[in-house]
């Protein structure tokens, strides 16, 4: 074997039994970390079904019905005003222009929910008595999920200027709404593991235990690996 | 006692102290003059250069030797205290807080890419033997020219890294000093530049090792109390934290306590938080496939990782420097999360108004009614973590300026004094850059950072892979891998400032979701490869038979 050929290094073609060995080991311990962490997010990716929020449903069913003025009665309105605080409780998910169109929509609704003789009282500064009316008219009670929403709406409802809802507005909506409240799920996300969608697991803390795990095998397979081969570390 | 047991001691002392005399608000979340966390934080920086001061390197030879004495245990804590930096310790709850799911391929990309560089490289670094990834380059591609570009390649990369770090800094100085962002920057950037100018020549790993148990208790205690405040299971947050996020995705009835400003510790449903690649994030999973790819061959690229295997006196030990400092990594990582969950519940209401997210640990903390002074104290632990990182990053970029470019380039007749001088401007312009850079608010703390390790891997990481594993490899090979790495470089970071300033070029549309300057690497790395690969194989250059020789005999031990 010439002096060129003796000395060529090469992971793929390796000239002695530790160096073979070694490969090995690489590729193993490699292919689990691959696979461990690009494959379980491609598995996730391919599982992945669009799966629609309880809001999103109610929202659908209602949302025609509203917005064409045609048949809604109160409790449609009422519906459809929970699905709309209910994106906009999602709070820094939202991004500003997406909440002005919900809060224009929200304020509209509470107040053709109003008789006569209450809509002055969304049409001036808004104050605690505006709130409490809007609560009452939408039915929030004061415990559970609705009290969150009740603490939303001194944040969520603007004067309203004009009685008509702007034609920007009602288009931009359902692309808002699908956006915020259709989620990517599949049985993963689904299945809780110590509390965790089990997906979150995997990848928040699993992965990292299994890297340690990966990196303490290496360093004691490689040790037994040298001793073996007799492969001399130190010069 | 241990001289480390005794500077625990006399930290819990000094918070015991500082509890009893000072008692603040912690409603106000920002805009006032924070006299206990100011106070926690001269007395780390104080501790720190004292601890440099005892243990001082009364030589280079003792400086770079100081490694050599301590065990892996300690080893691996100066790794983790040298890799965890603002944007650990800031900047990972940032855009989990912003993005959910996302932000989870930050955590897996700058963990994941250790299993990399320990069975790759590690062992194999530490038997070429050479003191600086410079060096390694010039050595192996026998060339002062790449020598030279690897240099500018690694300040430029330390550099990157540095802006993050600062604009941690800044945000933080800003939230215990009350002044306003730019005031906040220039007066950390003082700060640490004197910090690492008096440091720099000190017992720089002996210090490490107690930086690193004052980051990770600072960032601990919080979520012990948080977890017991709100009724999780706090034995262990990072177990406890998982019905948080289930709380989040199903909604969070009120019930379960107060927050510091008198809110409801509850939330409407938040699947968007934890479900994968949710579209109300804007983040798809190509995006997470490649950031997490980037971030992962970056690490195993970053110059002054690679440098601390050339500092352990055996490849046994630099494999178990690596296995420890992974695990001390993985416990702020393991908790980093959880400042993300607690932070989207407690600032759920809109009253509190848009935070910062790169301040989102300490708003938490707060907005948790952690007591002011913890709160103080792990503000000053995310600044010790930035400056710790900075004052390692600042001095190797002024020794790849002085020592790579200047000494061994430039003017080989140097004298030390002379090296000494351009090492100290070098660290002062290299402080003074990055600060405006920082000023410029390009992005988030995570994603500045990610753009050194997509650096790192467009152009060191293929050099390192390449030259270790196949002698074939060339100078001709490394000069196109490298010219093609950095290309792909130049061509996303021009793409992403013009994006930034307003600008509208060719394909900017392609190019920032494909090239994005947070995780460019993606194409970037294969391509350098690739590149150096085809030019070694059709240049009719070979590599020198001494270096091939070299390579088999003491790198890879044939016999």
């Amino acid at each position: 074997m010439t002096d060129d050929k003796r000395y060529e290094v090469n992971f793929f073609k390796p000239l002695s039994e530790h160096a073979k060995a070694n490969r090995k080991l690489i590729l193993i311990l490699a292919s689990i970390w691959a696979f461990a962490v690009f494959g379980f997010q491609i598995t996730l990716m391919i599982l992945n079904e669009p799966t629609p929020e309880k809001s999103y449903i109610t929202y659908e069913s209602v949302y025609p019905a509203v917005l064409d003025f045609s048949e809604a009665d109160l409790e449609m309105k009422q519906k459809f005003a929970r699905s709309l605080i209910s994106v906009l409780g999602k709070n820094i998910a939202v991004s500003d222009e997406h909440k002005e169109v919900l809060k224009n929509i929200l304020s509209w609704t509470v107040f053709s929910m109003q008789s006569d003789s209450m809509k002055y009282l969304f049409k001036k500064e808004l104050d605690e008595q505006s709130y409490i009316q809007a609560a009452n008219s939408i039915g929030l009670a004061a415990e559970g999920f609705d009290k969150i929403m009740i603490d939303l709406l001194p944040h969520s409802l603007l004067t309203i200027d004009s009685e008509n809802l702007k034609e920007e507005y009602k288009s931009k909506l359902p692309a808002i709404m699908k956006l915020y409240l259709v989620h990517n799920q599949n049985a993963f996300t689904d299945f809780e593991f110590l509390g965790f969608p089990f997906h979150y697991w995997y990848t928040a803390q699993f992965l990292l235990i299994l890297f340690v795990i990966l990196c303490l095998v290496y360093a004691m397979v490689i040790e037994k690996m040298n001793l073996k081969h007799e492969f001399v570390e130190e010069t | 006692m241990s001289k480390l047991s005794k500077i625990i001691y006399f930290y819990i002392l000094q918070l015991i102290l500082a509890e009893s005399l000072l008692a603040e608000s912690a409603t106000k979340l920002e805009g006032e003059f924070k006299l206990g966390p100011a106070i926690i934080l001269i007395i780390l920086l104080i501790t720190f250069i004292m601890v440099g001061v005892f243990n001082r390197a009364k030589d280079t030879s003792t400086y770079w030797a100081a490694g050599r004495k301590i065990s892996p245990i300690g080893a691996g804590m100066a790794i983790a205290s040298n890799w965890m930096s603002a944007a650990s310790f800031l900047g990972m709850a940032a855009i989990m807080y912003g993005s959910g799911y996302h932000g989870l391929s930050y955590v897996v990309g700058w963990t994941g890419g250790y299993v990399l560089l320990l069975i790759l490289m590690a062992g194999q670094i530490r038997r070429y033997g050479k003191y600086t990834a410079a060096d390694f380059i010039g050595d192996r591609y026998y060339s002062q020219g790449l020598r030279g570009f690897g240099a500018g390649v690694a300040i430029f990369i330390s550099f990157s890294y540095c802006v993050g770090q600062f604009a941690g800094i800044g945000l933080m100085f800003k939230w215990i000093l009350g002044i306003d962002y730019t005031w906040a920057v220039l007066i950390g950037a003082s700060v640490v530049l004197a910090y690492t100018l008096i440091s720099g020549m000190l017992g720089v790993t002996k210090n490490m090792q107690i930086q690193y148990v004052i980051i990770i208790i600072s960032f601990l205690i919080p979520l012990f109390i948080l977890t017991y405040k709100f009724g999780y299971f706090f034995w262990l947050p990072q177990m406890g934290y998982g019905a948080i996020v289930t709380d989040i995705v199903n909604g969070l009835a009120p019930g379960k306590g107060i927050t510091a400003i008198g809110h409801d510790f509850a939330i409407l449903p938040s699947p968007e938080f934890a479900m994968p690649w949710d579209p109300a994030t804007g983040q798809t999973a190509f995006q997470w496939i490649a950031i997490c790819f980037s971030l992962m061959i970056g690490t195993a690229g970053l110059p002054h990782v690679i440098q601390r295997f050339y500092v352990v006196p055996r490849a046994k030990d630099a494999r178990w420097s690596v296995v420890w400092g992974l695990f001390f990594i993985c416990i702020l990582y393991w908790s980093a999360p959880i400042y993300s969950t607690f932070g989207k519940i407690l600032s759920a209401n809109p009253e509190v108004g848009e935070l910062a997210k790169d301040a989102i640990v300490v708003y938490t903390s707060q907005l948790g009614d952690v007591f002011p002074l913890i709160t103080g104290f792990l503000a000053a632990g995310a600044i010790s973590a930035a400056f710790s990182t900075v004052s390692g990053l600042l001095v190797a970029g002024a020794s790849a300026f002085s020592h790579d470019l200047y000494y061994k380039v430039i003017n080989p007749n140097a004298n030390e004094k002379t090296q000494m001088l351009m090492a100290r401007i070098g660290t002062i312009l290299m402080a003074a850059s990055v600060a405006i850079v920082a000023l410029l608010n390009l992005g988030l703390i995570a994603q500045l950072v990610a753009v050194a390790f997509s650096l790192a891997g467009c152009t060191i990481f293929p050099l390192f892979l390449l030259g270790i594993w196949w002698s074939g490899s060339n100078r001709a090979g490394a000069w196109g891998g490298l010219i093609a790495g950095s290309a792909v470089s130049a061509v996303a970071l021009v793409y992403f400032i013009a994006g930034k300033f307003g600008g509208n070029l060719p394909g900017q549309e392609f190019i920032n979701y494909y090239m994005n300057a947070w995780y460019f690497a993606i194409f970037g790395a294969p391509l350098a490869i690739i590149t150096n690969i085809v030019v070694s194989i059709f240049s009719k250059e070979k590599t020198p038979l001494e270096i091939k020789k070299f390579l088999a005999q003491q790198v890879h031990n044939y016999k």
